[in-house]
């Protein structure tokens, strides 16, 4: 499954004007609020029509603005997560789930795995069917939008800010399923965000955009990791993905886990050992050190190599590490790149404290 | 600024009422079925005294009430005579001022302007002519026209003939409407309403033996004061008054 | 109880119900149609539509009559139409009453239901979109059902217009006994005679128990309905 989208469009003040592949998984769009995101997915979804354009889902022509071919949304089989639910107020959570099963295309498209019982089964709901929308939370309203949206037997689902209306406990509380639902469905999402930890934990591509371009494409790891792209998600934000195994539980409440550079341990995450997680490591926790470093708390020192070093507008630097396979950004001031003489080859070691990799920032690692 | 505050000054000095004239006012509450023929000789008045002669018209029975209700009237003409002995009743007419001023003939109208003229009688086969068209009348248990017409049906022995076909309108103008429009082919309306209308074509005048006869009862009322009042009242059964009603159709009694 | 009424007094009655039951139930997806397109349409035209909808409103109900005998009678050119095409002939008849009643109280319901419509989130109607189904589809499963409400208000309101509406109508289809002789035809009729007074205050007082009951009857649904809606 890839899809495949061009778009031009003209804008009081803005211009939109841009073209990208997105692969199978999770696609992230990622940007700064008014770059332009939420109008490509609305592109995708048929509820906006742009001047020019071309998309193309697997093959099936949605838009084609040169042939001019334009599916209604009801005809293009996209399901879409609203950042508001969007529940039909007069209809139970089941018949909200239900809906777009009045109307998907029965027969052998209906994917297998896809029925209400696996879904509500996947998303936790259950417990709220014969339940009103108005009743709800607004994370249980969320999944159960999430789960509507999936029964319509969708191609592809598109999310806007699914979370963005939520505080942290719902977002944690939401953000595994939707890890279960990449993992397990397969379904092909367009994944609207310009939050860093949702991206790093749920994507498996990031279009970067920036007032209406697409500045940057990539698999997650590559994009996230590029301090050249710190700048635009924040330089607190700043930080790299890295996969790892689990290789124990050990008894005092920490997880071992291999990282390819060596071990680290981290609080207690809940995975079965020869797990594979994921885990955003900020750029601001993590600290260099040229000798190993002895007599100290930090439990996690890994040896690596600079590959290059970013220096800031400010005081501040960034500077990129290979890990074994992986890649560290590790965030250190100007006085410190100097003081330690730091530049690309130079092998130092990596100071991590276990618990400053929060609990958000650990998710499962896509297929 | 000075112009829309001089164009709202304007706009008010409008809405004001404009101060009592020197010369006095009539209030004349009259029958709408008289308008063409009062309105000529109210102007005649005023032009002659200089007085203001302002006059409401509408149905007898709405005036009658109002005036009852003590609307401040001066002249009251009514087009039927139990609506004049209801203002009676109340005690609201100057004794020795009513009089039957005007009377009406009640005439059959065709749609269109070369119908042929019928004979009004016992024999007319108004049935036959209605075919499943239908009579428009003012509504005959309630609108003196079509009381009238009703009775005159009767005593001709014509209405249980033609009681299914008949249409009834608000009052007698409406009925005219639906003949004039086509909507009905023929109806029974006033021969002064007739006049007025050049769509429709008088085939025939009931006898005046076939229904009470049609009058038009006016009167002082006790609110009138003053000098004006009387002359306006006495104007309409002078020679040039009565000329005006004659001219609309309406016979003359006083 | 029968003696308390005359026959012809009942048929009023009878008529009058009939004449408002057929208004209301004829205009309803007239009124739903217009409502939606002035709540939801952007189309060249739209204030003039909106403006001939509420032109019973301005217009003194004769002169409606009277368009509506010129344009609907037997010799109006939609009246020919209807008569030599299908055998429809309103002049005269209580079809045209329904008509008349209908025509003025479309307004009234064309008001209520468009506020209904515009208070309806778009943006569910999209997501209904999104989950496949047609604007038709989205209309009757998600539009119409939260509309509900508005619309029978509307309907109600539209009802208890066509049960006291008189002048249109006498002048439409005059006032035939039987035929086209509603409620307020013959409170009128009574009032028109020195004494009437008492029978037409009989009348008066069915017209006002029939107005209120239809009232209270919408409020009630109204408020059932929005209870189903809400969920709460």
């Amino acid at each position: 499954m890839t899809l495949r989208i061009a778009l031009k469009h003209r804008f009081e003040g803005f211009s939109l004007d841009l073209a990208f592949e997105a692969p199978a998984g999770v696609t992230a769009l990622f940007g700064r609020s008014g770059s332009g995101k939420t109008t490509v997915i609305n592109a995708v979804a048929g509820l906006f029509r742009p001047d020019e354009g071309r998309i193309a889902a697997d093959g099936v022509v949605l838009l084609d603005t040169g042939a001019g071919r334009c599916l209604p949304p009801h005809r293009r089989r996209i399901g879409y997560v609203f950042q508001d639910a969007r529940l039909f107020p007069h209809l139970t959570v089941r018949q909200n789930l239900l809906f777009g099963r009045w109307f998907a295309p029965a027969g052998p498209d209906v994917g297998p795995g896809v029925g209400l019982e696996r879904i509500v089964a996947l998303l936790g709901i259950a417990p709220l069917l014969d339940r009103r929308p108005a009743t709800l939370s607004g994370g249980e309203r969320q999944r159960v939008a999430i789960g509507r949206a999936i029964l319509s037997n969708p191609r592809l689902l598109l999310m806007d800010e699914p979370l963005a209306a939520l505080d942290e406990a719902r977002k944690g509380e939401i953000l595994p399923y939707l890890e279960r639902l990449r993992d397990e469905l397969g379904l092909p999402i367009l994944y609207v965000s310009h939050s860093v930890a949702e991206v790093a934990r749920l994507a498996t591509t990031v279009v970067l955009m920036e007032a209406g371009r697409v500045t940057a494409i990539g698999p997650a790891s590559t994009i996230l990791s590029d301090p050249a792209i710190a700048p635009v998600m924040g330089l607190r934000e700043a930080g790299a993905m890295i996969s790892a195994r689990v290789v124990a539980q050990e008894a005092d409440g920490l997880t071992r886990l291999d990282t390819g550079a060596g071990p680290v341990w981290l609080p207690r995450i809940e995975a079965a050992e020869g797990a594979t997680v994921r885990l955003r490591i900020l750029a601001q926790d993590v600290m260099l050190a040229t000798r190993r470093p002895e007599g100290i708390s930090a439990l996690n020192i890994l040896s690596v190599t600079v590959r290059d070093i970013h220096l800031g507008e400010g005081p501040g630097a960034l500077v990129r590490l290979s890990a074994g396979e992986a890649t560290i950004l590790a965030r250190v001031t100007r006085r410190s790149v100097d003081a330690l003489d730091l530049r690309a080859g130079r092998p130092v070691f990596a100071v991590l404290k276990a618990v400053s990799v929060a609990r958000e920032n650990v998710g499962r690692a896509g297929p | 600024m000075r112009r829309p505050l001089t164009a709202i000054l304007t706009v008010a000095a409008l809405l004001v009422p404009p101060l009592p004239a020197l010369a006095e006012e009539v209030v004349v509450f009259a029958a709408a079925s008289m308008k063409t023929a009062l309105d000529a000789v109210a102007a005649d008045f005023q032009s002659a005294t200089g007085h203001t002669v302002t006059i409401s018209y509408a149905g007898s029975n709405a005036l009658a009430k109002q005036i009852i209700e003590g609307a401040p009237t001066d002249i009251f003409l009514s087009a039927a005579v139990n609506w004049m002995d209801e203002v009676e009743k109340a005690g609201l007419v100057t004794e020795g001022t009513r009089a039957d001023l005007f009377g009406n003939t009640l005439v059959l109208v065709a749609h269109g302007t070369d119908a042929a003229p019928v004979e009004i009688g016992p024999g007319l086969d108004l049935a036959g002519l209605l075919g499943d068209g239908k009579l428009a009348m003012a509504m005959v248990d309630a609108v003196p026209a079509g009381q009238y017409g009703k009775a005159a049906l009767e005593s001709l022995g014509l209405w249980p003939s033609v009681e299914a076909s008949v249409a009834q309108s608000e009052n007698v103008r409406a009925a005219l409407m639906l003949v004039s429009t086509g909507e009905a082919p023929y109806g029974i309306v006033y021969a002064t309403d007739a006049v007025a209308d050049d769509a429709v074509t008088v085939v025939g005048t009931f006898p005046d033996d076939s229904h009470k006869p049609i009058v038009y009862p006016g009167a002082l009322l006790t609110g009138a004061a003053d000098a004006a009042d009387r002359a306006f009242f006495e104007a309409l059964s002078s020679d040039a008054g009565d000329a005006k009603f004659a001219a609309q159709g309406f016979a003359i009694l006083n | 109880m029968t003696d308390w009424l005359t026959p012809d007094e009942w048929r009023a009655v009878a008529l009058s119900l009939r004449v408002s039951f057929w208004a209301t139930l004829v205009s309803l997806p007239f009124g739903l149609l217009v409502a939606y397109a002035l709540a939801r349409w952007n189309f060249w035209g739209k204030p003039l539509l909106n403006g001939v909808v509420h032109l019973p409103l301005i217009l003194p109900p004769v002169v409606t009559g009277y368009l509506l005998l010129i344009i609907f009678g037997r010799r109006g050119a939609v009246g020919q139409v209807l008569d030599e095409w299908f055998g429809v002939v309103l002049a005269f008849r209580w079809t045209g009453a329904a008509l008349a009643a209908g025509i003025m109280a479309f307004p009234l319901m064309v008001r209520a239901m468009r506020l209904a419509i515009e208070a309806v989130d778009p943006r569910l109607e999209q997501a209904a979109g999104t989950l496949g189904a047609s604007r038709p589809w989205v209309f009757a499963t998600v539009t119409l059902p939260l509309i509900l409400p508005g619309v029978i208000a509307g309907a109600i309101l539209a009802f208890a217009k066509a049960m006291g509406e008189f002048g249109a109508t006498i002048t439409f289809v005059s006032n035939i006994p039987g035929q086209t002789q509603t409620l307020p035809s013959a409170i009128y009729a009574f009032l028109q005679v020195p004494g009437g007074e008492p029978q037409a205050a009989r009348l008066v007082a069915i017209a006002i128990a029939i107005a209120m009951a239809a009232l209270l009857l919408s409020e009630w649904v109204a408020r059932a309905v929005a209870r189903r809606i809400s969920g709460q």
